[in-house]
């Protein structure tokens, strides 16, 4: 199949179609952007929904509204526009709505900038919304991942119907890299069981959150609980190499996964016993599987481009077994290879740097 | 093996698409890479700049802190990108906008005349191909085939004989540095 | 034997409104069953629905809900209608979502002249919660929020929704009614049912506010409610159709 050099956004504009997503709502922000330029071009030609909305809190409640009928909707957007969604992404999950979000972060808090940063891995992960919810949410590192990650989105989110987010980075999004536009790979699942269609021939259908009866309520609560625990046995994905005989893991997530590849590379070839890790979940994260690396490897270094918010799962997870350090800087010039390793023969020592 | 390239200039010079047309002129080669455009305060005051890593196994880290290649398309460019130039290292630089010097003695540096060039053969916002018909002479990964391919992916029908002709002039320019 | 009287389809067989005496929304939800029976949409309609006295429609109709939140409905009915263009699909909200919280959901959703009916009871409060200054609120009125009445200096003044949304180039139809009569509640029928139709020949938003009253808020019998409609309400909001393009 031919490759086509496209920015991670154009990926998964083109992915998220190809998926056959019905309807895309959103309001501009950068850098994300050129996801909806794409999309208006080729939408509405194809005769599926599209519209520019006067705000975020509207593009999510439209995506909200054209997933109650079962359609596929997405929306996109960054970080302090995707505070204004929180609101939503709650309602979807209380309504058990599937719908995909793509968040392409920039620099916060506050309007911050547009240097690439991924300091929106709490927002996406624990979020901001209420009620005890979870949102799957997956990670790409490659825009060759923006496209396989977004079918995967659409999929999962049909299956659990549960809001996926896409968590993108202003750098992939704007990078360019050759991708396969691969044909959709997953079955469509039938809604027909509870999709709002109009009530013609059956019992009219009431999609809502509210329970006022106590103890449905916390029924409710403990099914999406259910739901989110399947999630976790199955739907756990990451990355992972060398780690078999690995002196250090290096622990990175989305676009910092390749640096942390390319730090191990370089320690390698001073025979430094470096690992990398890179969880593709985020929620589900790999928990397990850390925990199991972590009997054997006593030093991790969790390697973000923010001030230390997945390290915290990291630390769950290995739940003491070993040394977890974080490394970062809330934006701009990504964690380059060397500062990388130098932090990792920090953390092993002058003993081990001078045996090696 | 993996190489990485800063093409930087100011709006107008091309420099974005020349280096889409080089990153696509890398995968034709079936190689794997990896473009960008940097952002923030670089974007102001006009001043473009885009970074081409490729490899022929993966593009593992980008936002690189060092260069193989400069491409110096201006004055600024050079003095902003020189220092991130690898211990020997490659400078294209466009003599015509840019006095010759040679602050760093670990580089080599390519100076020509690249906007006269372009001017001289029809349009001055065609240097971009100039640089990289220099280019194709010392970077293994591509070729002048290559990249006349990527030209028709990316340029519009009417602007294409044009650049393949800027671009065979950039060949001869430095054809005194090509590879083995 | 001719009929005289008949619960519509819309409406469950076995509700019973729980409403408080005297509240207009049994009328009003009524009038709109009726509205959609005629039009014999009632199998191929979905409802937006959002948080007010207005969300009890949920209980008492035989269609498809969409619960949204607070103000969203007009959004998440573009949703819909943009998913689902072969179905009718209308908001009931009050005044202070439509209007409040969710204006610009609103008078957005009537510029962008989405495909979808809105229907919004103005009773001058927030019933639900007991009675608090609303966006339509009256000068002087007294509510839990405005304990020596509404000032114009301190909460500026009551907005007039009908006629802002008939100013937007998508819309349709924009009309104020009000229950405080029988008269009055023919002409409201009008108004609703013309609003459905206009959503089914595909002309663009239609909007109807409709004047209610509150008397549990209000501290009222139904009676002084609907005097207070007529002789306080309907001269600062006037009744009619401020905009209906089928009439050219």
């Amino acid at each position: 199949m031919t490759k086509t050099l496209i920015s991670g956004n154009k990926a998964i504009a083109q992915a998220a179609f190809d998926a056959g997503c019905d309807c895309y709502f959103s309001y501009p922000i950068t850098p994300q952007t050129a996801i909806g330029e794409y999309l208006s071009e080729i939408m509405p030609k194809a005769g599926r929904g599209y519209v520019c909305a006067e705000s975020e809190i509207a593009s999510i409640n439209m995506v909200i509204g054209a997933a109650a009928t079962g359609a596929k909707a997405m929306t996109s957007s960054s970080s302090c526009a995707i505070s204004l969604m929180q609101e939503g992404l709650a309602y979807a999950v209380g309504d058990e709505l599937p719908l995909v979000l793509i968040s392409v972060m920039r620099a916060g808090p506050g309007l911050g900038y547009i240097y690439p940063s991924q300091c929106d891995y709490d927002q996406a992960v624990t979020g901001g919304g209420n009620g005890d919810y979870r949102i799957l949410v997956l990670a790409p590192s490659t825009v060759q991942e923006c496209v396989d990650l977004t079918h995967k989105a659409f999929y999962l989110s049909q299956k659990y119907r549960n809001p996926v987010i896409v968590l993108s980075d202003g750098l992939l999004g704007q990078m360019m890299e050759p991708a396969e536009f691969v044909k959709y790979p997953y079955p469509e699942i039938d809604n027909s069981n509870w999709a709002l269609t109009g009530a013609k021939g059956r019992t009219p259908r009431k999609i809502r959150s509210l329970e006022i009866n106590e103890e449905k309520h916390n029924q409710n609560i403990q099914h999406l609980f259910d739901k989110y625990a399947q999630m976790e046995k199955a739907e756990v994905l990451y990355e992972e190499h060398n780690v078999e005989d690995a002196d250090i893991i290096l622990v990175a997530f989305g676009t910092m996964g390749r640096n942390i590849k390319a730090a191990m590379n370089l320690g390698r070839k001073y025979g430094i016993k470096i690992g990398t890790f890179r969880p593709v979940t985020l929620f589900p994260f790999p928990n397990k599987r850390l925990s199991e690396l972590a009997d054997r490897t006593k030093k991790f270094i969790v390697a973000e481009m923010n001030m230390g918010q997945m390290i915290k799962d990291v630390q769950i997870a290995i739940n003491g077994k070993a040394q977890v350090k974080h490394i970062g800087r809330p934006a701009g010039a990504w964690l380059d290879e060397t500062e990388i390793l130098d932090e990792a023969k920090i953390m092993l020592g002058e003993e081990y740097a001078a045996s090696v | 093996m993996e190489q990485s390239i800063i093409i930087a200039g100011f709006g107008g010079q091309g420099v974005l698409s020349a280096g889409i047309i080089l990153a696509n002129s890398f995968m034709l080669n079936d190689k794997q890479v990896t473009w960008y455009p940097c952002y923030g305060a670089e974007m102001r005051g006009g001043a473009v700049n885009c970074e081409i890593v490729v490899s022929d196994t993966e593009v593992t880290s980008v936002h690189k802190k060092e260069t193989d290649i400069l491409i110096a398309l201006n004055d600024l460019s050079f003095n902003k990108f020189l220092s991130k130039v690898k211990s020997g290292g490659i400078v294209i630089a466009n003599a015509t906008l840019i006095e010759k010097k040679y602050p760093r003695e670990d580089v080599k540096y390519i100076f020509e005349n690249i906007s006269d060039t372009a001017r001289e053969l029809g349009s001055i916002k065609a240097a971009n191909m100039v640089s990289l018909g220099i280019l194709s002479n010392i970077c293994n990964f591509t070729d002048i085939k290559s990249i006349k391919q990527a030209i028709d992916m990316v340029l519009p029908q009417k602007i294409r004989e044009l650049n393949y002709k800027v671009l065979d002039a950039g060949i001869k320019l430095s054809e005194s540095c090509r590879k083995e | 034997m001719q009929q005289v009287f008949k619960i519509p389809d819309c409406i469950k067989k076995d509700a019973k409104f729980t409403f408080c005496p005297g509240c207009d929304h049994g009328v009003a939800l009524r009038l709109l069953g009726d509205a959609i029976d005629e039009c014999g949409v009632r199998e191929d309609t979905i409802a937006a629905l959002c948080v007010g006295c207005s969300v009890f429609l949920y209980d008492f109709y035989d269609i498809d809900c969409l619960e949204c939140p607070h103000g969203r409905a007009t959004a998440e009915a573009t949703g819909i209608k943009r998913a689902r263009p072969d179905k009718f699909v209308f908001t009931y909200q009050g005044d202070g979502d439509f209007a409040a919280i969710g204006f610009a959901e609103s008078i957005y959703t009537a510029t962008r002249g989405e495909k979808v009916t809105s229907i919004c009871i103005n009773n001058t409060t927030y019933g639900m919660t007991g009675g608090q200054m609303g966006p339509t609120t009256l000068l002087g009125q007294v509510t839990t929020t405005t304990p020596y009445g509404r000032s114009a200096e301190l909460n500026g003044y009551p907005m007039k929704i009908a006629e802002h949304i008939a100013l937007c180039d998508g819309t349709a139809f924009s009309a104020r009614v009000s229950l405080d009569s029988v008269p009055n509640i023919i002409k409201a029928k009008q108004a609703i049912k013309k609003a459905c139709e206009v959503q089914i020949q595909g002309l663009g938003f239609s909007f109807v506010e409709i004047l209610s009253s509150c008397p549990t808020n209000w501290k009222m019998t139904p009676q002084e409610a609907h005097k207070h409609v007529k002789e306080k309400m309907i001269p600062i909001f006037p009744l009619g159709v401020f905009k209906d393009v089928t009439k050219g």
